[in-house]
């Protein structure tokens, strides 16, 4: 058969959410999902607000089990081919390999040179010259090296807001994970600073599968390949970007494209 | 069409009941705080009009240093026939009167009222030293697991509700619960148990003996511990929550362990508020005086906690020998009671006859006591400003 061949040819999807229910103690928030993230393709999730978008984000690296009594009640999450919810998932190696970046822009009140290397010393890395070198090609990788290559040891809180998201990303790639989540990356920036973001995207796609969340529809069609809507915690629909946009096979992602539940 | 203007206030009060209730309001609490800062400023006022005169002199240098080096000691004063008084110590008393002969007239002896208060300074430092050590251990422990790994619930409420209590407890039942706890029953390692031992368990080359620890800095300082405990706690874990939770969220996110994150992305940032607030219990440690009545603290004592005897060493002894019996002389220190400042006070103030020497030195050891509590105050003052100059995010 071709979907046979078909499925030989490309890989397995780097995340695949099978059938997920998630809850919020008593309240379901994420209602069946499925989900497919192929290598070294940005995925874009849209939808109103509450529509579980963040929620399904943070399933992939696990971060909801901070919240008490969030659980996953039915189906899975593969990351590489393996449940994360095995019990011999080990959290940190996962979140080693699945890194995330915030929607409020947090660097650590260190210099810029420890807020890159945090995460690979936190994984047990002393060399200094390796460092030195994840730390440049972090930086490189986020539009950064060139700004800051004189000032590795000032303070990150110094930088202006969308340097600061930059540091975020390259803090997030410096651990080289193969999948990265980012979580409303640009809403609390200016215009400028978010192009900067978009176009650092593309780049980082090349290295990297990411996965964002976003709100703003422009900002889907421009970044991602692939778009997943979802709505009151169900997915509507999952296509390819261009496919979502200009031909949506479902009623309620039309209304929500034109600004018009009906 | 526009009304004509006129010279009237269209905005004048009209002085009602609300307006004036406004009024009297404001004057009560303006005249509640006025009287909070008077009363405030009368304590500080007395203490230095009576105080300054004990420890400050006119001549070089200064300061009384005799009065901030000398342990306290007994008082004599001589009075000849002209009515003039002579103040000496034990020892000048015999002379004095042999050189006044037939003009001798009385002799009075004041107790503890002369020398010096350095007994009690040294006294309470030590108390302070052990007990904010403790307290800090076990209440910075206690904080970060309440604020980063205990599970919200029943549980962590009834913690809570304890800690709050704990504040709430009398000095003086602290007292007595050190009394039982750390002077009586608290383990100790000896040779022979002593036949007052709770029960003792031997181990071969020692006996761990539950026959508790004596009066002693020791004793008094885990009194003092738990007596400050709250106020650490609390403070930490406040400070601890003051930490934005976005940085143990991007520490988890890039596979931090729980410890990792506290250790490098939450303890930094809360170390500063921390260390203030322990100064401020340092300052409270050093004020109680009935947690240490019973556990550490004397009424006199004419030695400093360092001034033992201890077999001299023979002269060709090893350097071994020598450095074990520094060590001793060291730890020593600790199982040793002593004098407090605090507890000087009450004595001076409340176990002798009254008179205008016992006056003198009590207000001259409270205008130290309070200088050494300000001074600590204002330092965790400093040096909240400068941290959080440096911390800020």
């Amino acid at each position: 058969m071709s979907a046979d061949s078909t499925a030989q040819s490309t890989p397995p999807p780097v995340v695949q959410v099978r059938d997920m229910d998630f809850c919020y103690g008593a309240s379901k928030a994420l209602f069946d999902i499925n989900l497919k993230v192929e290598y070294h393709r940005v995925t874009a999730l849209i939808g109103p607000s509450g529509c579980g978008k963040s929620t399904l984000l943070r399933c992939i690296n696990r971060m909801n089990d901070r919240v008490p009594s969030a659980r996953v009640t039915k189906g899975e999450v593969l990351v590489k081919g393996k449940n994360i919810h095995d019990a011999d998932v080990d959290l940190t190696q996962l979140r080693k390999q699945v890194g995330m970046v915030f929607q409020k822009s947090n660097p650590f009140p260190k210099s810029i040179y420890e807020n890159v290397a945090y995460g690979l010393r936190i994984h047990g890395e002393k060399n200094k010259s390796v460092l030195d070198e994840a730390v440049e090609r972090s930086l490189t990788h986020a539009a950064l090296w060139e700004e800051l290559k004189d000032r590795l040891q000032a303070n990150a809180l110094a930088l202006s807001g969308g340097q600061q998201q930059r540091l975020c990303i390259a803090r997030a790639i410096a651990t080289v994970p193969d999948v990265l989540l980012m979580d409303e990356p640009c809403s609390a920036l200016d215009p400028i600073s978010t192009l900067k973001i978009e176009e650092l995207m593309h780049q980082l796609a090349h290295e990297f599968t990411v996965v964002i969340v976003t709100h703003n529809m422009q900002q889907a069609v421009r970044v991602s390949d692939y778009t997943a809507f979802l709505h009151l915690g169900k997915l509507i629909e999952f296509a390819p970007t261009e496919e979502l946009f200009t031909n949506p096979r479902e009623k309620l992602t039309e209304a929500y494209l034109r600004g018009t539940f009906s | 069409m526009n009304p004509a203007p006129t010279n009237d206030n269209p905005f004048a009060g009209d002085n009602s009941g609300i307006q004036q209730r406004e009024t009297a309001a404001r004057w009560a609490l303006r005249v509640g705080s006025y009287i909070v800062v008077l009363i405030t400023l009368a304590i500080m006022l007395h203490i230095f009009v009576k105080g300054a005169p004990v420890v400050f002199q006119a001549k070089w240098p200064f300061v009384n240093t005799q009065f901030l080096t000398e342990l306290p000691a007994t008082l004599h004063v001589i009075e000849d026939q002209q009515g003039n008084h002579i103040e000496t110590d034990v020892n000048g008393a015999d002379a004095v009167k042999k050189k006044l002969g037939e003009d001798f007239r009385a002799e009075k002896t004041i107790s503890y009222s002369g020398g010096g208060i350095l007994g009690p300074i040294v006294g309470t430092a030590l108390l302070v030293v052990v007990s904010v050590g403790v307290a800090l251990f076990l209440g910075v422990a206690c904080a970060i697991y309440l604020s980063e790994y205990a599970k919200h619930g029943k549980f962590l409420e009834m913690v809570r509700l304890a800690i709050l209590n704990l504040a709430g407890v009398p000095s003086v039942v602290f007292g007595l619960f050190g009394l039982g706890a750390f002077v009586l029953t608290a383990p100790t390692f000896v040779d022979v148990p002593a036949e007052r031992s709770v029960f003792s368990i031997p181990l071969g080359f020692t006996t761990l003996s539950f026959e508790g620890w004596d009066t002693c800095v020791l004793s008094g300082g885990f009194t003092l511990a738990f007596v400050i405990l709250p106020v650490i706690i609390t403070a930490s874990e406040q400070c601890l929550q003051a930490v934005p939770q976005g940085f143990r969220e991007t520490s988890m996110a890039l596979g931090a362990t729980r410890w990792q994150t506290i250790r490098y992305s939450v303890l930094p940032f809360a170390t500063p508020g921390i260390l203030t607030s322990s100064i401020l219990g340092i300052a409270r440690a050093a004020g109680e005086t009935a947690p240490i009545m019973f556990t550490a603290a004397l009424a006199f004592k004419d030695k400093l906690p360092w001034q033992k005897d201890l077999p001299p060493l023979p002269a060709d002894a090893s350097i071994f020998a020598h450095w074990e019996q520094s060590v001793s002389r060291f730890l020593g220190i600790f199982t040793e009671s002593v004098q407090a400042l605090p507890y000087h006070i009450y004595t001076l103030a409340a176990k002798i006859p009254q008179n205008e020497y016992a006056e003198r030195a009590q207000y001259g050891s409270v205008f130290v006591f309070l200088v050494l509590v300000a001074s600590l105050a204002a330092s965790s003052v400093l040096l909240r400003k400068r941290l959080r100059a440096k911390y800020r995010w």
